[in-house]
């Protein structure tokens, strides 16, 4: 029975690192309709940026875990913002209202200059981190118990409450309005005084700040990270997001915990060489039946 | 000019730079220490900073307009060259058939060209095959590699397991690619855009895990060996099995790895004509037609009655049938296939092509190929920073024609009367 | 139709640029040097261990060329990236034989070594493996195909007397990468401890490369009562099944081949990297011979990790065996002549088999240790 509680529990902490890097990516696809094939080289960005500012606060001598903490949390998430928006300066903005392929192209030339960049700047190898913290809740008897480190639980308190957060600003801010209107028609959106180039920053910029989040504690609970992180988990990312309907906020969320516990029940009670096989076959049953995902918007054919 | 403009410009330029640059390039991680390597750092800020200043100027100044004028001459001589050449198109390409058929028998040619060019041919093939999907029909497939797998594959084992030569596999290798094409492609009818994209990768994905996980079949992350073509029986290697002829000793001359990788590029270029000619029937074709008027717009077509079915899963199947042909030959000349042959970064770079080509435009595939093979094959030489230049050339090419190479034009209506 | 002619001409001019670049290439022809490729993965997820061929090979180089070179001719690197692709692999190695290289030190990786290795045999080019452990590499018999390391099988059979004689685990998990090396070496484990001793293992599953999540693998075979996980692949991965095995209280006795010969290892599995064994050749960075070369490493602020010393070694080889011959590069002679001739190098004396193997010193088992305030691999048996 602890077996099957554990695999569940596996599956949700999984699934909300899933949900917490496709919640920016859906919210890049959401306003303005690009697949953003880079954001997981973003994250992967985070990820270092994280360890270097925690190796810095080290070399100043910062001794407080939670200061250091919050040092690296505010450097990471700005400088990383800082590379999102200049992503999306350079690789996307030049291409705007030329349809959906050219900014795809774009976005893989782009991916494979970061992780280069990565590579070249930082070394190939893996990088590690020392586990700084290792509080864990057990559940049941001293041989059969189902764990959760407080690490884990705080990845899926971050996830729900990024989610809900972003739904907010989205839907009731006056920055939100405008987002949907971007995202509506923008050049209607134009004419009536938004700055939709502003505002598309502003989303790369709000993204980016989210895979840095991401970068932030997954690197944190695995303890290892390398150039190419960001690829494995961006399309992973994709797919919870694509299950979840693309665009959706709390469908990234739901498509990322569906996502973690097929994977983990597959590879618990069935077979690890197949989960992904598992996952990627359940995610095309999904949209045969549900051609735009579980909360999708159905799409409207104009007439 | 602007002098402040361009100096402000060009402070924020660095300040973002140093922000970009400072901890990833600056402080290298060394298990949990920091190695500081900020000199490096300070010598990208300079370039970018005078960079910035020196475009800006550049751009401001007639300086542009000078080095636009210079460039005049030559404008005028390519302009003049193309009017000499109107008018002569079957020349201009007949006079480039021979030049690739000649080619490997000129002194410069070499077993590391041959090979290079043949991939660039599979690379024409594959682009042409995920034009039919992508270009014509406009369905986003990001797992076209599956096709070309499936045929590499199917290649392979028809010849190990049932012992069929080259010539024998090659129809069934695109046969069952073709399969597969119509069998991805019942359950994405209903799909659009993005949702029809994650699945064909998924799809990708799926093929890859499973010619991986299959050990007892395919070998697994070993792979399997693939037999040459012969060239009516004949066999192009050094070491025969018993009762085998080679071509060599056929002809009494001494053995040369050559002799295979001519052979391999002279059919596969035989093989490469005949797909951009059929590429170029199907688009006039009813069919062709159908395609373009669905990605146009599907509930018109619905409306004016055309079976979007079968117009989408034909499609599929056409643009599959290309991949398989194209793995069959990537297997016969590489004589190794693995799953890591197989990923997704592949059909990204097919997907490349088509769309830096220009989609629909079989002049532009051509053209994408032979750069975005090339290019990494260039940038050799610069060993480690190889990738990163390939990627800012993608970004760089995205933005500099942001509807590919070549734009297609689309023919009028009497012109294909005319005879096209 | 106009534009339609525009696009022959483009064409043109774009081969006309290829044939200009192909003939410049063909240009660089020198004999003042003697040239040696070292191919493997430069850039892309294994770029890691081509650091280390690099590494290892370019300080042997300085070294010999400071030394006077080969009979006064200097050695001069030529790199091919392969970035473990078996068509890359196969591409560089044409490339190789196009420029001349007197020998070619590489591949990496088994699935780009194999590929390549059949360029190099039909164009009669010594080329020697300083990683590739696939026992298919060799047991093709190619005449100018070398390994500079030991192979999986070996390892595999040791890593199974071991179990079975030494530890005797009342369950086994049998866990590999999927990779040709992983793979390889978790399957000849599985093999002899089936053959020999009987011993069928309870679980056999393939986790995927890059992954960081194995929990549920992990509990898995805590349900199953696991005392002995034998995993075939590389540092990365092991490091975290273990310490997610360990985080989750599962104390299953750990072991694993030459993927985890790495100070990395202990630095991503942190203090689970206790106790975790594995095998290998004598270490290299602790044989007397090694000892003054580890030392130049240290001096130039790296570490000789993994196979940095072994491709050390294999150019050595290639260079006694060019010396040798007068600067020969032909393959098949070169090759007769390691099959037949002890050479000395920084890991000892080395003679190879008729399949291009190495005779070496016998494997043995190490066990990760805290020692002050690191971890370190130690020998035990």
């Amino acid at each position: 029975m602890y077996i099957l509680g554990q695999q569940l529990v596996n599956g949700l902490i999984l699934g909300s690192i899933y949900g917490l890097i496709a919640i920016g990516y859906t919210m890049v696809y959401g306003i303005i309709g690009m697949i953003n094939f880079a954001h997981g080289e973003i994250y992967m960005i985070g990820a270092y940026l994280c360890a270097i500012f925690l190796a810095l606060c080290g070399v100043f001598g910062v001794d407080s875990l939670p200061v250091a903490l919050m040092i690296t949390l505010f450097f990471t998430v700005l400088i990383t913002a800082v590379y999102g928006f200049s992503v999306e300066r350079l690789a996307y903005r030049p291409l705007r209202g030329h349809g959906r392929l050219a900014p795809l192209i774009s976005a893989i030339g782009m991916s494979l200059v970061l992780q280069n960049y990565v590579q070249l700047s930082q070394g190939a190898r893996d990088q590690a981190l020392p586990s700084l913290y290792s509080g864990t809740l057990r559940f049941g008897t001293a041989e059969e118990f189902v764990q959760i480190t407080h690490l884990q639980l705080l990845i899926v308190v971050v996830t729900i409450v990024s989610m809900l957060a972003l739904s907010w600003l989205i839907g009731r801010t006056a920055l939100g309005r405008a987002c949907r209107a971007t995202q509506q028609d923008r050049i209607m959106a134009n004419l009536l005084g938004i700055n939709t180039d502003r505002i598309i920053s502003t989303v790369f910029v709000i993204g980016a700040s989210m895979a840095a989040v991401a970068g932030i504690l997954i690197t944190l609970n695995f303890g290892s990270f390398n150039f190419f992180i960001g690829f494995i988990a961006g399309i992973k990312a994709f797919t919870a997001a694509v299950l979840g309907g693309i665009g959706s906020l709390p469908g990234a969320m739901l498509g990322g915990v569906i996502l973690g516990l097929s994977e983990s029940l597959f590879a618990g009670f069935v077979n690890t060489d197949y989960k992904d096989v598992f996952a990627f076959g359940l995610l095309v049953l999904v949209l045969v039946f549900r051609p735009t995902g579980l909360l999708g918007r159905p799409e409207v054919e104009k007439i | 000019m602007d002098v402040t403009r361009s100096l402000k410009d060009a402070v924020i330029a660095t300040v973002l730079a140093g922000v970009l640059f400072v901890p990833i390039m600056g402080m290298v991680l060394h298990a949990t220490s920091l190695d500081f390597r900020l000199t490096r750092v300070a010598v990208m800020l300079v370039l970018v900073f005078f960079g910035r200043i020196g475009f800006s100027l550049f751009v401001q100044t007639g300086a542009s307009r000078h080095v636009l004028g210079a460039l005049q001459p030559l404008r005028d001589s390519w302009e003049e060259a193309k009017s000499a050449l109107q008018g002569r198109t079957a020349l201009i390409l007949a006079g480039l058939l021979v030049g690739l058929v000649v080619f490997p028998f000129l002194p410069v040619s070499s077993n590391y060209v041959m090979q290079v060019f043949t991939l660039t041919l599979i690379y024409v093939m594959l682009g042409i095959g995920l034009n039919i999907v992508v270009g014509l029909a406009g369905l986003l497939d990001l797992g076209y590699v599956a096709f070309y797998a499936v045929g590499a594959y199917s290649y392979a084992l028809l010849a190990q397991y049932f012992g069929l030569s080259f010539w024998m596999a090659l129809p069934m290798a695109g046969a069952l690619a073709a399969a597969a094409g119509c069998l991805l492609g019942f359950p994405v009818l209903r799909m659009h855009g993005d949702y029809l994209a994650i699945v064909t990768l998924g799809f990708g994905e799926i093929i890859r895990i499973l010619l991986t996980n299959m050990v007892w079949l395919t070998g697994g992350p070993n792979g399997m060996s693939a037999p040459r073509p012969t060239l009516f029986g004949l066999h192009f290697t050094m070491r025969l099995e018993p009762g085998q002829l080679s071509f060599h000793d056929f002809f009494g001359i001494p053995f040369d790895s050559s002799h295979r990788y001519v052979f391999i590029y002279l059919i596969l270029l035989v093989f490469v004509v005949a797909s951009v000619w059929i590429f170029k029937r199907l688009r006039e074709m009813p069919i062709g037609r159908a395609w373009e008027a669905l990605r146009e717009d599907e509930v018109a077509c619905k409306a004016l009655g055309i079976n979007h079915t079968t117009t989408k899963l034909s499609a599929f199947t056409l643009g599959a049938t290309f991949g398989g042909v194209g793995g069959a030959f990537y297997a016969a000349s590489e004589g190794f296939i693995n799953p890591a042959s197989f990923t997704f970064i592949e059909s990204a770079i097919i997907l490349s092509i088509v769309v830096l080509g220009g989609m629909g435009s079989i002049a532009g595939v051509v053209i994408a190929a032979v750069t975005l093979t090339l290019l990494p094959e260039l940038f050799r030489e610069f060993e480690n920073l190889r990738m990163l230049f390939f990627g800012m050339a993608m970004v760089f090419i995205m933005i500099w024609r942001p509807s590919g190479l070549l734009r297609v034009q689309r023919k009028r209506f009497e012109e294909i009367g005319h005879g096209g | 139709m106009k534009l339609k002619r525009v696009h022959y001409l483009l064409i043109a001019a774009v081969v006309a640029i290829v044939l200009i670049v192909v003939f410049m290439q063909g240009g660089e022809e020198t004999g003042a040097t003697i040239k040696i490729g070292i191919a493997g993965p430069i850039t892309g997820p294994y770029a890691k261990f081509g650091e280390q061929l690099v590494l290892g090979t370019e300080v042997a180089v300085e070294k010999i060329n400071a030394a006077g070179g080969l009979d006064g001719r200097l050695i001069e690197i030529v790199k091919g990236d392969d970035a473990c692709e078996a068509k890359q692999a196969r591409s560089v190695a044409n490339r190789m034989v196009s420029d001349g290289v007197h020998a070619v030190i590489g591949h990496f990786c088994s699935s780009s070594t194999i590929p390549a290795s059949e360029v190099y045999a039909e164009a009669n080019l010594l080329m020697i493996t300083p990683a590739s452990t696939n026992p298919k590499v060799t047991d093709r018999a190619l005449p100018t195909i070398f390994r500079a390391c030991f192979r999986d099988d070996q390892q595999g059979n040791y890593a199974g007397d071991y179990i079975a004689n030494v530890l005797k685990p009342k369950a086994v998990a049998i866990i590999h990468d999927k990779d040709t090396y992983g793979q390889g070496l978790a399957d000849a484990t599985k093999a002899r401890l089936k053959e020999k001793y009987g011993i069928t293992e309870v679980l056999y599953e393939g986790v995927t490369r890059g992954d960081k999540d194995f929990n549920s693998l992990v509990t898995k075979m805590k349900g199953l009562g696991v005392d002995m996980i034998y995993f075939g692949g590389l540092h990365t991965e092991a490091a975290l099944i273990v310490r997610q095995s360990r985080e989750q209280g599962l104390n299953a006795t750990f072991m694993s081949g030459d993927g985890l010969v790495t100070e990395e290892f202990a630095q991503l599995a942190g203090s689970a990297a206790e106790g975790v064994l594995i095998t290998f050749a004598a270490d290299p960075s602790k044989l007397p011979g090694a000892k003054a070369v580890v030392d130049e490493f240290r001096a130039r602020g790296t570490e000789p990790e993994g196979w940095t010393l072994y491709s050390y070694m294999a150019l050595q080889v290639v260079v006694d065996a060019i010396r040798a011959n007068g600067g020969s590069s032909d393959g098949a002679k070169l090759g007769a002549y390691l099959k037949s001739h002890t050479i000395d190098t920084i890991m000892g004396p080395q003679e190879w088999d008729e399949k291009g193997d190495p005779k070496m010193a016998p494997l043995a088992v190490y066990r990760w240790e805290k020692q002050g305030d690191s971890y370190t691999y130690i020998q035990i048996q």
